[in-house]
């Protein structure tokens, strides 16, 4: 019973999404760049001379335009270009998804906590999360970086994860908030339900589809600060990413001279950024009955 | 008198806020794998120098001893010695603020009256072609990612087309020959539009779309039915009741936004080469200048508690409502 309440609501939610035009762009977008991910991994099974990091095309040393065997061209020391692009397509969804999940899962935790318990607790994790919140990511990344020295690409996934939860908890708080004096929590509290089971059981599934559609919102930030920490070069140098490629076309003076280098890894890491931002509106649409054009159920 | 003791306790808060950070940064430093003399002391001083420097940061002494000097030093505005420049820390880094200050104000004071003026108009004329425009543009510019953005305006405009210099502050030819402090003032200035456009496009964005669905929320108000009712024009319906109220989040997400605004910042300083604090930290982190990195670092967690004050207090002025 309780199963199929939750489908039908999913089935609901669905078909307005669906109609949405930002949904609809942003889902096909995201398709395509997951299209791309999954295809880096058959990539180095083609060819040695294809492996985004390793491979280097014998007969070419340079970076050269894009042609048949290479059709984004290569990179300075000959390495395949389309390649990279599409492991870059597979790191960006890792960092931005992991990131984003811890996010909202400390998040999700603290803002439900805070607002069910209120008091003491409520106000100092609020004040927490209001420091953490003004602080710039990246300027944090820098200075880490500077003291720890390079870091690991998981490191930079949880350091973006801790600096994001703030944006989430506040969200999950206040709509706890509205929730905790509706009566069905009421009635669970006279029936005896501990606190911890009130907030797991009760809360948290209501609070779920609001925490996911932040979730979006966290996996843009994510991917751009990523990005910006590897385009400055303090990224993980075992890790091909977009910022990366930006990188290394910039670190070796290609820019001006090899636009098929310059311009692939930006446009992604712009339509990445579009795609999971018009799918966060659209489910907005989808949760707020209020945004919804008139019209519509 | 409830205002200043407001006034007050927000600066209280932000003072204390500021002291945990210089904290936090000490025992992280602390923790750090390595030598901390070597972090902190440039390598290439005199045995003697360098002992001198360890007396006066206090590197030799335990750690509650220490943390006393470090705050001592950091107030009595002794920031350390940078290791690239040989300089003191704070004559470098009062150097290059004016330069982010000058920067920074003019792309976030031209980007939020101009997201405001768009955002304006973009819910005015929710629907129609304009809106779809002016939307799916500001979308666009919100997500672009800035060191690619400011790449492509550096290629296309300062290398191919040469209309702009591609980077610093100054022609320094202009300024040893001594020209008149107009052709100067020209001079910076040409050096400044490629950055500032920059920042202001990507800035644009977020404030027009803030600004258009703020005054969405805004239009449907009650308010706006009396004034429709009242007789008044849709113009100044338009300009002196709806838009007025819908600037108000616009301002706090000036400061909510400071944030994303310094990681921007930084980023295209460095792509610029503009010689402000940005830079100067991304700089003094690529070299293991670490007294640099950790003043610049300071200086920017500063900058952000006080506007992130200055912010609250304005949007309390503006809004009587959240005096407390």
């Amino acid at each position: 019973m309780r199963k199929n309440h939750y489908i039908m609501r999913f089935q609901k939610g669905w078909k307005i999404f669906i109609k949405n035009p930002l949904g609809k762009t942003g889902l096909f977008i995201l398709f395509v760049f997951l299209i791309m991910a999954f295809a880096s991994f058959f990539v180095p099974h083609i060819g040695p001379m294809y492996d985004p990091m390793t491979g280097t095309d014998p007969n070419i040393k340079v970076s050269t335009y894009p042609s048949l065997s290479h059709w984004l061209g290569t990179d300075n020391v000959g390495r395949d270009l389309f390649a990279q692009l599409l492991e870059g397509a597979k790191v960006a969804f890792i960092v931005g998804l992991s990131s984003a999940f811890i996010s909202i899962v400390i998040g999700t935790a603290i803002g439900m906590i805070s607002g069910y318990a209120g008091g003491i607790i409520d106000i100092l994790l609020m004040r927490i999360a209001d420091i953490i919140m003004v602080m710039p990511s990246l300027v944090i990344l820098l200075i880490l970086a500077s003291i720890f020295g390079q870091f690991n690409i998981w490191i930079i996934v949880f350091i973006i994860a801790i600096l994001r939860w703030p944006a989430v908890s506040r969200i999950i708080r206040s709509q706890t908030l509205s929730l905790k004096h509706r009566p069905f929590i009421e009635a669970s509290r006279v029936a005896g339900a501990s606190n911890i089971r009130i907030i797991f059981r009760h809360i948290m599934p209501n609070v779920l589809p609001l925490a996911f559609l932040y979730m979006t919102f966290r996996v843009t930030s994510a991917i751009l600060v990523e990005a910006a920490l590897s385009f400055l070069g303090f990224g993980d140098p075992s890790q091909v990413s977009w910022g990366m490629m930006l990188q290394w076309v910039w670190k070796t003076g290609h820019m001006f001279q090899a636009p098929y280098w310059l311009i692939p890894p930006g446009v992604c890491i712009s339509l990445l950024t579009l795609a999971f931002y018009m799918l966060g509106r659209a489910m907005d649409e989808v949760l707020d009955p209020r945004l919804r054009k008139e019209g519509q159920a | 008198m409830r205002n200043q003791k407001f006034i007050f306790r927000k600066f209280i808060e932000i003072f204390t806020i500021f002291f945990i950070i210089l904290t936090v940064l000490f025992f992280l430093f602390r923790l750090a794998p390595g030598d901390p003399v070597s972090k902190m002391v440039d390598p290439t001083l005199t045995p003697e120098d360098t002992q001198h420097m360890i007396e006066q940061l206090g590197l030799d002494k335990p750690a509650h001893i220490q943390y006393f000097i470090y705050v001592k030093n950091f107030f009595s505005g002794n920031l350390g010695r940078s290791f690239h420049y040989g300089e003191p820390v704070s004559t470098i880094i009062m150097d290059k603020l004016p330069c982010t200050v000058l920067l920074f104000t003019t792309s976030t004071l031209l980007a939020a009256f101009a997201g405001v003026f768009l955002g304006k108009i973009a819910a005015w004329s929710k629907g129609s072609g304009l809106d779809n425009f002016l939307s799916i543009s500001a979308l666009v510019c919100h997500t672009l990612f800035i060191p690619w953005f400011a790449l492509l305006l550096l290629w296309i405009l300062a290398y191919k087309v040469g209309w702009f210099p591609l980077g610093g502050i100054i022609s320094p030819e202009l300024w040893i020959d001594d020209a008149s402090v107009f052709m100067k003032a020209i001079d910076v200035v040409h050096h400044m539009l490629l950055p500032l456009a920059t920042l202001f496009f990507i800035h644009l964005g977020s404030y027009l779309l803030l600004m258009r669905s703020s005054m969405l929320s805004v239009l449907r108000e009650d308010y706006i039915i009396t004034a429709r009712a009242k007789g008044l024009s849709e113009k100044v319906i338009r300009n002196k009741h709806a838009a007025k109220n819908a600037a108000l989040p616009v301002i706090t997400s000036v400061g909510l936004s400071l944030a994303f605004s310094i990681n921007g910042g930084a980023l295209t300083e460095q792509i610029f080469t503009w010689p402000g604090i940005g830079r100067e930290l991304i700089f003094a982190v690529s070299n293991n200048d670490y007294p640099l990195a950790q003043a610049c670092f300071l200086l920017i967690a500063a900058v952000v508690l006080i506007a992130n004050l200055v912010v609250d207090l304005l949007y309390a002025y503006l809004d009587p409502r959240i005096r407390y």
